[in-house]
C-alpha cells in the first residue's frame, strides 16, 4: 500500500508538467482549434419553402445551360489560378489523357481520399506533446503527426495520406510526408505523382490565423518542385462550429455515366 | 452576395484550398434536354456524400408501381444552405421536377420537390437576370 501511494506521489508532478499549456512548456505555437469554418444558417424549419441557392452568372435557370454552367464554375476557378505543377514535357500529353478522361477515371470521384496534398488544410488540429492531430470534418479522416523528433516509420506500407513526421520552427509547424501510394491526384485536370512524391506542409501561426501551404516534390514527373497557393485560415470561436459526422461516400452514379464531360 | 458564394463554392471541389468530395460533371450523367416531372411517395432519403439521393415510388396509369432514383448534391452543401435531411419528405407524396439519365434508366436529377400543401425544397441554378 505505502509503495502504491509513493508511486502516486511521484507521478504528481510529472502530470502537472503533462497540462502545462504547450506554449509555454516547449515553445510551441498553439494550433489547437477549428480551422476556416464558416457558421451554418440556421436549418430550415418543416413545411417551410427553401431555395438551395448555386449563381451561375449569366445562366438562365429555367434553359438547357445549367449543367454547362455548373461544369464552368470549376473550369474558371481553374483558369483564373496560374499556380499549377509543371510536369516535364514528356509527361505532359499523359497529363492531358488523364485530365480529358478525368470522370472515369479520378480516383476520389469513387469515394477514395483525395490524399496529401489535394485534401487541402485540416478543418480541426489537436495538438498534444509529442503528437499533432489532423482532423478533416469533410471525410472523416484523420493523421496523426508526431513531432517528437522520431524519424519517419520503415515498416508501413505506401499510403494515400503518407506517413508525417512534424517540428516546430518557430510559429510554423513544418510536416515531412513521404510514403504515398499514388492512387490520388494533386488536382482535378490530370495531375498525377508517383509513389516519390515528398511533401512538406507548413501551417504558420499568426494571431487567430494559420496560412496553410503544401510544396509536392516528386522529381521524376515534375520539371520543379511545385507549392500550392497559400491559404489562410481563421480560428473559429463559436462552440456550433465544433465539426459534424460526414455522411459516409457512397458511389452510385459510375454506371449512369456516358460521356466524358468534364469539369 | 456574399452568403450566395459560400454555397456556390461548396460544389466547386476544391476552391482556394477547401477540401470537399470531388465528383464528376452532371452532364456527363443526365440530359438536360429531358426535363421529367415525376409525382409519387418518398421511399427513402440517402443522406450520403458525394451526392443526396431520394428514392420514390411513382405509380403508373394502370397501377404498376416504379422506383425511382433521384441524385441532388452533396449533403454538407445542402446544409450550408439551411436544408437538412428533414426537409426532404420521406413517407409524403410529392412532385419533384429533375431531368432524366441519358442513360434511360429510371434515375433523374432532382431541381424542385413539391410538397402537397404547396412548399417546396428547390435547388436554383443559374442566374435572374438571364432569364428569357
Amino acid at each position: 500500500m505505502r509503495k502504491v501511494l509513493l508511486a502516486a506521489l511521484v507521478m504528481v508532478p510529472a502530470v502537472a508538467t503533462a497540462q502545462t499549456p504547450l506554449r509555454q512548456a516547449q515553445g510551441e505555437a498553439d494550433f489547437n482549434g477549428v480551422w476556416g469554418a464558416a457558421p451554418l444558417p440556421p436549418a430550415a424549419k418543416a413545411g417551410q419553402s427553401v431555395r438551395w441557392l448555386l449563381p451561375l452568372k449569366g445562366v438562365d435557370p429555367e434553359g438547357t445551360d445549367v449543367f454547362k454552367g455548373l461544369d464552368r464554375i470549376q473550369v474558371n476557378n481553374r483558369a483564373a489560378a496560374p499556380n499549377k505543377p509543371d510536369y516535364k514535357p514528356e509527361f505532359l500529353a499523359k497529363v492531358k489523357e488523364l485530365s480529358d478522361k478525368q470522370g472515369v477515371l479520378d480516383p476520389a470521384f469513387y469515394c477514395k481520399p483525395q490524399g496529401v496534398p489535394r485534401m487541402g488544410a485540416p478543418s480541426q488540429i489537436v495538438q498534444t506533446p509529442g503528437q499533432v492531430v489532423f482532423l478533416y470534418g469533410a471525410s472523416n479522416l484523420f493523421r496523426m503527426i508526431p513531432t517528437d523528433g522520431r524519424p519517419h516509420r520503415a515498416d508501413a506500407d505506401p499510403s494515400y495520406m503518407g506517413d508525417a513526421i512534424g517540428r516546430f520552427e518557430g510559429n510554423t509547424l513544418v510536416v515531412d510526408v513521404t510514403n504515398f501510394n499514388d492512387d490520388t491526384c494533386l488536382g482535378s485536370d490530370g495531375y498525377f505523382h508517383t509513389e516519390k512524391m515528398h511533401v512538406v506542409e507548413r501551417l504558420t501561426r499568426s494571431g487567430d490565423t494559420v496560412t496553410y501551404t503544401a510544396t509536392v516534390e516528386d522529381p521524376d514527373v515534375l520539371a520543379k518542385p511545385w507549392t500550392t497557393t497559400p491559404r489562410q485560415l481563421k480560428l473559429s470561436t463559436s462552440k456550433a462550429d465544433a465539426l459534424l459526422e460526414a455522411p459516409p461516400c457512397v458511389e452510385h452514379d459510375a454506371p449512369h455515366i456516358v460521356t466524358l464531360d468534364h469539369h | 452576395m456574399v452568403k450566395r458564394f459560400a454555397v456556390a463554392l461548396a460544389i466547386a471541389g476544391v476552391v482556394g484550398g477547401t477540401s470537399v468530395l470531388a465528383h464528376h460533371s452532371f452532364a456527363a450523367e443526365f440530359d438536360i434536354n429531358k426535363p421529367v416531372t415525376l409525382q409519387g411517395v418518398v421511399t427513402k432519403v440517402e443522406w450520403v456524400n458525394p451526392h443526396v439521393y431520394v428514392y420514390l415510388d411513382v405509380k403508373d396509369a394502370n397501377g404498376k408501381v416504379t422506383n425511382w432514383a433521384l441524385s441532388s448534391l452533396s449533403p454538407g452543401a445542402a446544409r450550408r444552405a439551411g436544408v437538412t435531411r428533414a426537409n426532404f419528405g420521406q413517407g409524403q407524396t410529392v412532385t419533384i421536377a429533375g431531368y432524366h439519365a441519358k442513360d434511360s434508366s429510371n434515375f433523374a436529377f432532382m431541381r424542385k420537390m413539391t410538397f402537397a400543401d404547396g412548399h417546396s425544397v428547390e435547388l436554383w441554378l443559374g442566374d435572374d437576370e438571364a432569364r428569357k
